[in-house]
């Protein structure tokens, strides 16, 4: 009985050669896996990628805030010269004005003394 | 009665401007070499220095209000303006500006083309005021306006380049700040 058992196990865990084709196929895909591992990317190396694209962000925001910073402060500066030229020009109409009104008070009223200085031509 | 006299003289006035501009000869420059006076600023008990371009007129017209009135009158006179200069100093003693600087610039407006249209000799008061314009030849548009003024302690140029109107700018009185001319109220000179 128990040399049957013996007999049976031996028999059927007897070394079997898998055959040429087996081991082609095992190869093949041990290279396949290879293949597969080179082309993916390597964790680490997608670090700079994402160091980039947030210095990219970083920088875009950066220049769209100094943007707007300098559009006010121009925007600010053409805004003090055109009041500063509005007050210039104010001014010179204050003065024109006054001169012209010093002429025509000269003209208008000529007193007896300076009847002979006064003239309009 | 007598500021109906003042209102017709000054009508007649402005209708010899007229008659001197269109008999005006030839193109002057109406832009003047004005002297920049820079020592006298410091000397001066006030001093107006005003220098407006093309642009900064524009500028200027940017920031006058649409609905202010006197803002409206300012945007009519300086529509066909280039530049406005002027040059004002007062002192606290007669006479203390150079008369050679003022004279280079009556020299500039002794050249063809500008008309003196106003000439104020008040020599007791020590008063003396011209007028200018230049005008554009063939047209009786003045493109140039000259104001030389000069009193014991004070003196002013006024130089406007561009089309000017000066019944405008006379109506302006009173909107700066200067009184308009009371008659009534004031004394008769003699």
């Amino acid at each position: 009985m128990s040399r049957d058992l013996e007999d049976l196990l031996r028999s059927g865990l007897r070394p079997v050669d898998p055959g040429e084709a087996f081991t082609r196929q095992v190869l093949a895909r041990v290279e396949r896996e290879r293949e597969r591992e080179r082309e993916r990317p390597p964790i680490v190396a997608s670090r700079p990628r994402v160091h980039l694209f947030r210095w990219v962000s970083a920088a875009l925001a950066a220049s769209a805030v100094l943007a707007v910073v300098f559009y006010n402060i121009q925007e600010r500066r053409e805004q003090m010269q055109g009041l500063a030229a509005r007050e210039q020009l104010l001014e010179a109409l204050r003065v024109t004005s006054e001169k012209l009104d010093l002429a025509y008070q000269g003209v208008q009223t000529p007193s007896r003394e300076d009847d002979e200085d006064s003239h309009d031509s | 009665m007598i500021r109906d006299l003042r209102v017709t003289l000054f009508a007649l006035l402005l209708a010899i401007v007229s008659g001197a501009i269109a008999s005006a000869p030839a193109s002057a420059n109406p832009l003047l070499q004005i002297p920049e006076f820079e020592g006298l600023a410091a000397k001066a008990s006030e001093s107006v220095t005003v220098t407006l371009d093309s642009a900064l007129l524009q500028m200027a017209a940017r920031f006058l209000s649409a609905d202010d009135p006197e803002d409206a009158e300012v945007r009519k006179i300086i529509q066909g303006l280039q530049g406005v200069y002027v040059r004002s100093f007062t002192f606290d003693s007669d006479f203390a500006y150079p008369q050679a600087d003022i004279a280079s610039v009556r020299k500039q407006l002794s050249s063809p083309g500008w008309q003196r249209l106003v000439e104020v000799r008040k020599r007791k008061e020590g008063t003396e005021v011209d007028v200018y314009v230049s005008v554009v030849p063939g047209s009786n548009k003045a493109n140039g306006l000259a104001i030389i003024a000069s009193e014991p302690r004070q003196f002013t140029i006024v130089n406007i380049v561009g089309a000017i109107d000066l019944d405008t700018l006379h109506k302006l009185e009173g909107d700066f700040g200067i009184p308009k001319l009371d008659i009534e109220s004031k004394p008769e000179r003699r």
